[in-house]
């Protein structure tokens, strides 16, 4: 009540001079319609300057350590940085990303092992994560202990824990202790085969490991997703397979496509990405060479960038929004 | 036997009316049938979920097994897993290699610091992209989404000039002002995890809040904070959790050792362990001091884990991370 008071106070001096101008007749209407309409506007003004003050830390932070740098380290791309006083620029035109692609010898070799162990990676990370998720999900007893257990890597697997495992083999070597997978590998399927099930065992573990967070993902779609539909499905017949193909899936399907995003952007943002050790080294290890760190990393942005894009629109294809009715 | 009893009903099929009526030997034997199905069913599960679960407890079991290993116990064949005995002197070895407390300090100063920071702000931000409509909120999110994306090495160059410049090196500035901007670490991802939280909450109390003339902020920190401890809770244990794990910042902005985080004594174990044993490294290095090392770099995240494990694994249900 107060502050519907206060708002109308100001605007009383123009209401009355419509009312002088529309005649004694329409002085009841014309004196509340100009108040109503200006506090509407002065409310949505209002609502608006919240939303600013609300999203205004993070728009500041976004402009200090993101577009700022974002800007500069493009700019940086096209020119010769050997330290990091700003002074001693010079220009190189597009000489850096010249020299990423053309003379470089050790870029792209990283760069095509990074997209191809991605490649492999990533449907695993998929797949596993939604597997153990739906395991997880089971109404039986003790599950919740599982649970816990498959979010432990989340906890425990920071980089240098993992690198000190790796340094020491524990991978193929303790998963399959007692079956030596890769002679077997080698005596039916050829050194080829036998090379790549070793590759596939030694990075399994870690890349089980990475599966955390789209575990925790899927088990929150999976919680989602209405038990009434699964009834439905049971009365009118269908088996556990059916219902996985055809309710459990088609509306998990957005849930799928976050995840594909959260997995791709971890993925390629990982520490033992060779691509990225590279630029590190290149801009900090290997005599300060920050220009042409700044062309590699914009480079690889971009590509990672494009493969985003275009997962996201031809999976976008096959999701179904439920209750997505033109609202 | 527990089995709904035959009830009638007008309009069936009768196919429907056969089967409500069959006689009992079929009923039971197809009692049999479900139990033993239901029951295979269940201990597959308990298999798969016992080998998923083997492949993350392995590496801790093999963590734990090797740091009590003596030197001769590492090349004997025979011991595979379980050592000859407890050789526990690789643990206060490790403790003092990596100056524990000193790191152990640095650790929890970066997480809460940045955790801290990273849960008020997003809550903040979260909410003004949830609940209040203004031009140009949605080209916003956009760019909250585009920041997820961006590797942090695309802007590291840049990054580290900035912090240069401010004398922010060999400092947690880095790490925990960033943080309070929603920044830092993931930000973008738990200004979404906040926005899809606070976007499930019921609109009523918000509406009563404001017709009482409750401003913006004070709706915010009044009513809706404290609705909002499940998702306040995950947002800060992810936090904790992945700045203490975090590798590739602070190599860049602390290159001092006294300042290094825990896992990051594990890269420079040989050498601090020459420098505190002087010069004797050579003898005491092996896979069991790095492997005690290991554990008790591990050791207070799986502490922790331990007794918020329940809020990891089912308040995520609560949070509406997936609308």
């Amino acid at each position: 009540m107060k502050m519907r008071v206060r708002r109308n106070e100001p605007s009383k001096p123009m209401a009355g001079g419509a009312a002088g101008a529309g005649g004694a007749g329409g002085a009841g209407d014309s004196n509340n319609m100009p108040p109503v309409s200006r506090r509407r506007m002065s409310l949505s003004f209002q609502r608006t300057l919240e939303g600013y003050f609300f999203v205004s830390p993070w728009a500041l932070g976004f402009l200090i350590f993101m577009a700022w740098p974002l800007f500069q380290s493009f700019f940086l791309s096209f020119h010769e940085l050997q330290a990091t006083s700003l002074s001693d620029l010079k220009f190189r035109g597009i000489d850096n990303y010249k020299e990423a692609f053309f003379i470089d010898a050790r870029f792209l070799p990283r760069l095509k092992d990074t997209l191809q162990q991605n490649l492999l990676d990533i449907p695993v990370i998929m797949i596993f994560s939604l597997f153990s998720a739906i395991l997880a999900n089971q109404k039986i007893r003790g599950v919740t202990a599982f649970r816990a257990v498959f979010f432990l890597p989340l906890v425990i697997g920071s980089a240098q824990v993992i690198q000190q495992l790796f340094d020491q083999g524990v991978g193929g070597a303790v998963l399959s202790r007692g079956v030596n997978i890769q002679e077997l590998a080698f005596q039916y399927l050829g050194p080829d085969a036998a090379s790549g099930v070793e590759g596939i065992l030694n990075r399994l573990l870690f890349v089980l490991w990475k599966t955390g967070v789209q575990m925790l993902i899927f088990l929150a779609g999976l919680n989602s997703v209405s038990p009434v539909l699964y009834e439905a499905a049971r009365v009118d017949g269908a088996t556990d397979w059916d219902r996985f193909w055809k309710v459990t899936l088609p509306l998990l399907s957005p849930v799928i496509l976050v995840n594909l995003v959260y997995t791709i952007v971890d993925s390629f943002t990982d520490t033992f990405n060779q691509v990225l050790q590279y630029i590190q080294q290149t801009a900090f290890a290997g005599g300060f060479r920050l220009g042409y760190a700044a062309a590699l990393g914009w480079v690889y942005f971009a590509i990672v960038f494009i493969i985003l894009a275009v997962v996201v629109r031809v999976t976008n294809r096959y999701v179904f929004y439920a209750g997505d009715r033109s609202s | 036997m527990a089995v709904a009893a035959p009830v009638q009903v007008q309009g069936q099929s009768r196919t429907q009316r056969w089967v409500q009526n069959r006689p009992q030997w079929l009923r039971d034997t197809q009692v049999f049938r479900r139990r033993t199905i239901t029951f295979l069913q269940r201990a597959f599960t308990y298999i798969v979920l016992v080998d998923i679960a083997f492949v993350f407890l392995v590496p801790i079991f093999y963590i734990l097994a090797t740091s009590l290993k003596t030197a001769q116990d590492l090349t004997d064949p025979t011991i595979v897993w379980f050592p000859s005995g407890f050789f526990w002197v690789n643990y206060p070895l490790a403790y003092l290699a990596m100056n524990y407390p000193r790191s152990l300090a640095n650790s929890l100063w970066i997480s809460l610091g940045a955790a801290i920071g990273q849960t008020i702000s997003c809550a903040f931000v979260g909410y003004g992209f949830a609940r209040i409509r203004f031009p140009g909120r949605d080209a916003l999110f956009a760019l909250v989404l585009f920041t997820f994306l961006v590797p942090p090495q695309t802007i590291i160059v840049p990054l580290f000039i900035l912090y240069k410049n401010l004398g922010w090196i060999n400092s947690y500035n880095p790490f925990i002002v960033p943080s309070f901007f929603g920044h830092g670490l993931k930000g973008a991802l738990f200004v979404v995890v906040f926005r899809q939280f606070f976007k499930t909450q019921p609109w009523e109390l918000e509406e009563a809040a404001r017709i009482d003339g409750a401003s913006a902020f004070g709706t915010w920190w009044r009513i809706m904070l404290p609705l909002s401890t499940a998702a306040i809770v995950v947002v800060f244990l992810f936090s904790v959790v992945w700045h203490w794990n975090d590798f590739f910042e602070p190599f860049i902005y602390l290159n001092r050792m006294e300042h290094f985080t825990l896992p990051m004594r594990l890269s420079v174990l040989s050498p601090s362990l020459d420098q505190v044993t002087g010069g004797q490294a050579g003898d005491l290095f092996n896979e069991a001091l790095v492997m005690a090392a290991v554990f008790l770099v591990i050791l207070p995240p799986l502490a922790i884990y331990m007794f918020t494990q329940r809020f990891f694994v089912e308040s995520i249900d609560r949070t509406g991370l997936v609308e």
